[in-house]
């Protein structure tokens, strides 16, 4: 009898040992997809703790001799990215506004219509457009909103790109979601004689939040460390700027600005810090939301 | 929690109104204008500086993103910034393409350094041909014979030549390939001029940082870096043998000299190649561009006016003596004769703005 | 009810929306890209030149393309197992427990880094990596960009397979535990073919994110304008070579720039729709 092969005794010790093996594999592959994450982060925050100040949040961006001296004297560089973070807060809370009611919308036809021509249709379109570079989607709005509508470069025509690219995470994840509620909840819901719009908003989306909340974080982590979109769209400024038809920052732009400047090196690193911490917070609020709606 | 967001959220906004009110103090006596422009990387970090100083300075917000020269310049062409800024300077066919005629106003000067890996090799010295060879992948070895015999005084290591360059399309390698097809008709015929090429051999890398920091993580390797970038950092330069025969190593003050000789009145010329002593052969100006009648598209008096007021003094002593702390070279007085000249050839409804 | 009639014209309007959206945006490509095609004609999706020189200007979509499926296709490969895994982890093994929130949150932050900083990430860490490892002289290639575009859409691949996964009713899963079913008797049997739709969605989502990403892949690929024949050899996609010559380009080389983003658009279409085939088939 050869060591090399494996008795199972019955049938179902062949089925455990299956189980366990699955189990840990996996465990290891878990542990593969964190292990990238966390050597990202470590570096992100070797390479900027240093710069993260309190003038980081209230100061804006250097210009290239300031850092240059700062850099000489072995200083931390002065400034901040103030510009780029009220910049990135209006661009992305506009394409919000504009991408979610609609996204959930379209999320929300595409559950009620299952099966329909028509419905495969824009599901099709929604999934082709997740493929769009988004420098495509920057010249898109170029043309739609800097040259028609603004006259020039500004942040509403940026929003509409992110917007753009928001929709398709969004649709995607509310029809899902909505198609993993059971029916039961909804048919209860129309027996009952209630409108079928207050069943959408009172019965199933509460139900579903969890669901919808994802497909819209994951919406807008995308679009929030987008360079490409916003160079063609926003332009950038060197001052705090909150009107929507005029050229504003975004960290991802000031970013660019600090790669290709030889001296602000160091502060790319700090600035995506930033950015991870935001789209942490915004992952904790929304896990919060969505545990107290599941009671 | 919802207690601690709220508290930041007021901090937040209270930090941003109160560096917003430090701006904006000045401007609130006149209606500000405000002036956008697009354009080069290059001059990036050049025109950041002076603008944001321009802007505190006089309270009006100047706004430039650096877009690419082909950015800025489509921009202009729609016209929605009021001036862009270009590495090379636009043919007379481009020209055409324009809607209106439009002037160049030289900024600065900066160069392309020929970057190396070889430690323990420093200031090797290039002819035109070997850099030909190099770069078109003819010699791909740093002991080949011809460049040893260009440098007797080292012993050069049998180490492989990788060549970096610009996956990007870059002034940059407008101006490198300008020089290149100068020196060599092999170049000419076969790569060309242009903002990208179709290269031999070699890598390709994003951005000046990228080639810079690829050459410096690759021995062996040779690669061309905007001077701007190069002079921050620490990397090994070669000395180029320019036209009158000299080895020149890029500094500020080899960039400006060579600029000094002929400039055409409307200063659009490429000083790659310069015949002067001691002149760096691959420099080059960059230049702004706008239109030469700004009564366009409702364009009132006031932003034109407000827009050559910029203009004059971007290339006036206070702005120019900034740039060579910044690594670009200034420009030499006979340019900026020439920028103030053609800046009040600038018409609105025919008539001159500056006097 | 009226408010019912109401209510369904406006889901009605908005995914109208999405339909002109797309159509105008295949308008506003294809009106940019005709001077390119009326130069090259069709072969331009097939040549594989790109001759940037003035006065012998000759621009073939091929190698972008080929460089935009391999890098893409890999990259799904590389990450499905990884992502359905974690999704387990996170959705049905510990689900709710504080290692999958945990776990959750790391992986939701995948999705929150710029893909600029993915970009340098890759050339200061990853890049040097592969270089020690002896795969490849410079570490730039399709291996490399395939690797980071693999780590970049795993959160779009696990994020919404988790949720789908946590909705699989219970009394399902009970029923077959009733019957001494294993956990991973139950995990294919009964969550998989349950959750089938929504998985394979977020893999759709994750695929078309690695079609489209620009920066983090144009900064490790190599940017050489060939078709690559191996898997260490550079090489380029559409995105990236599009993201690297808007800035700069114009005349006929904007004109194929912009031809090249339709023919993304389009081939984007044709693998989301070989794809859904496929997972019918498979049905």
């Amino acid at each position: 009898m050869s060591s090399a092969t494996i008795q199972y005794n019955t049938r179902s010790d062949y089925r455990k040992r299956k189980n366990r093996l699955f189990y840990w594999l996996v465990i290891a592959m878990s542990a593969i997809t964190v292990s990238p994450i966390l050597l990202i982060i470590y570096k992100l925050i070797i390479q900027g703790y240093k710069q993260i100040n309190w003038s980081f949040f209230t100061k804006v961006a250097p210009n290239t001799l300031e850092a240059m001296t700062a850099n000489a004297q072995g200083e931390v560089i002065p400034g901040g990215i103030l510009n780029g973070i009220t910049g990135t807060f209006l661009i992305v809370v506009m394409a919000a506004i504009i991408a979610i009611p609609v996204g959930i919308m379209i999320g929300l036809f595409l559950y009620e219509n299952q099966g329909k021509r028509f419905a495969s249709i824009v599901r099709d379109i929604s999934d082709i457009l997740q493929g769009v570079p988004s420098i495509v989607l920057g010249l898109i709005a170029y043309m739609w909103v800097v040259k028609p509508v603004t006259h020039g470069f500004s942040a509403l025509a940026g929003s509409v790109a992110l917007a753009i690219m928001m929709l398709p995470l969004i649709i995607r994840s509310t029809e899902e979601t909505m198609k993993m509620i059971p029916t039961s909840l909804k048919e209860a819901g129309l027996a009952l004689g209630v409108p079928y719009y207050k069943v959408i908003l009172r019965v199933l989306i509460p139900t579903g939040f969890s669901g919808l909340s994802t497909g819209i974080l994951l919406a807008i982590s995308r679009i929030i460390g987008e360079t490409a979109p916003l160079m063609l769209t926003t332009l950038g400024s060197s001052a705090v700027n909150w009107d929507l038809t005029k050229p504003t920052s975004a960290i991802p732009l000031l970013v660019w600005e600090f790669y290709n400047d030889p001296n602000m090196a160091n502060l790319i690193w700090s600035s995506s810090l930033f950015l991870m911490g935001f789209v942490l917070v915004l992952n904790i609020i929304s896990k919060r939301i969505a545990a107290k709606q599941n009671r | 929690m919802k207690r601690i967001l709220l508290l930041s959220v007021i901090i937040a906004m209270f930090a941003a109104c109160n560096s917003g009110t430090n701006n904006s103090k000045k401007s609130d006596d006149k209606k500000s204008v405000a002036i956008t422009a697009a354009g080069a990387t290059f001059p990036l970090p050049f025109y950041n500086m002076i603008f944001k100083k321009y802007s505190s300075e006089s309270g009006t917000l100047v706004t430039y993103g650096g877009i690419g020269s082909g950015g800025g310049i489509r921009s202009l062409k729609d016209r929605l910034v009021d001036f862009g800024a270009t590495d090379a300077f636009l043919s007379e066919s481009k020209m055409k393409d324009l809607p209106a005629e439009i002037v160049h106003i030289p900024t600065c000067l900066g160069a392309v350094v020929i970057a190396y890996n070889l430690p323990g090799y420093d200031g090797i010295k290039l002819t035109p041909d070997l850099l030909a060879g190099i770069f078109m992948g003819e010699i791909t070895k740093w002991n080949d014979a011809k460049i040893q015999a260009n440098n007797k005084d080292l012993i050069m290591p049998n180490k492989q030549i990788t060549v970096v360059y610009r996956s990007d399309g870059s002034g940059t390698t407008n101006i490198f390939s300008d020089y290149m097809s100068k020196i060599s008709t092999e170049w000419a015929s076969e790569i060309g001029v242009g903002k990208s090429l179709n290269w031999k051999t070699g890598i390709g890398a994003k951005g000046n940082p990228g080639v810079a920091g690829t050459i410096q993580a690759t021995e062996g390797s040779v690669g061309y870096v905007g001077s701007e970038y190069a002079f921050e950092q620490n990397i090994q330069t070669a000395l180029l043998k320019n036209a009158a025969g000299n080895y020149i190593k890029p500094s500020i003050q080899s960039i400006s000299a060579s600029a000094q000789g002929e400039l055409p009145a409307n200063t659009c010329i490429m000083l790659t190649n310069s015949s002067a002593v001691d002149a760096y052969p691959i420099s080059g100006f960059t230049w702004l561009i706008l239109y030469k009648e700004q009564n366009y598209n409702n364009r009132s008096f006031t932003q034109a006016e407000a827009t050559l007021k910029l203009l004059d003094w971007v290339v006036s002593n206070e702005a120019q003596s900034s740039a060579s702390k910044v690594n670009y070279a200034p420009l030499p007085e006979k340019a900026v004769k020439q920028a103030k000249e053609i800046l009040r050839s600038v018409t609105f409804n025919g008539e001159v703005i500056l006097k | 009810m009226k408010s019912d009639k109401i209510f369904k014209y406006l889901l009605f309007s908005a995914s109208f929306l999405v339909i002109i959206v797309a159509a105008g945006m295949v308008f506003t490509l294809s009106s940019g890209a005709i001077p390119a095609f009326k130069e090259f004609g069709l072969k331009f999706i097939i040549s594989n030149q790109w001759n940037p020189t003035e006065g012998r200007e000759s621009y073939g979509a091929l190698p972008f393309i080929a460089g935009t499926v391999i890098t893409s296709v890999i990259a799904l490969l590389l990450c499905i197992p990884l992502a359905f895994s974690t999704s387990l982890f996170i959705a049905e093994y510990f689900y709710k427990k504080r290692v999958a929130m945990f776990l959750s949150t790391m992986v939701d932050l995948l999705a929150g880094i710029p893909s600029i900083v993915y970009g340098l990430w890759g050339f200061y860490v990853l890049r040097p990596f592969i270089v020690e490892l002896g795969l490849s002289p410079q570490g730039y290639g399709i291996f490399t960009a395939s690797l980071i575009l693999a780590i970049m859409i795993i959160p779009y691949a696990t994020s919404l397979s988790s949720e789908i996964i946590s909705m699989v009713p219970n009394d399902l899963k009970e029923a077959a535990y009733a019957m001494g079913a294993t956990r991973l008797e139950v995990i294919f049997n009964v969550i998989l073919p349950n959750a089938r739709s929504g998985i394979f969605a977020s893999f759709i989502l994750a695929f078309g994110r690695a079609l489209g990403e620009t920066m983090a892949v144009t900064m490790l690929i190599g940017n050489s304008n060939i078709v690559p024949t191996g898997l260490f050899q550079t090489g380029n996609t559409m995105a990236s070579v599009i993201a690297n010559q808007f800035g700069e380009a114009d005349g006929l080389k904007l004109s194929s720039l912009i031809a090249i983003g339709l023919i993304l658009f389009v081939i984007t279409g044709l693998i989301n729709a070989i794809g859904k085939l496929i997972i019918k088939k498979l049905a």
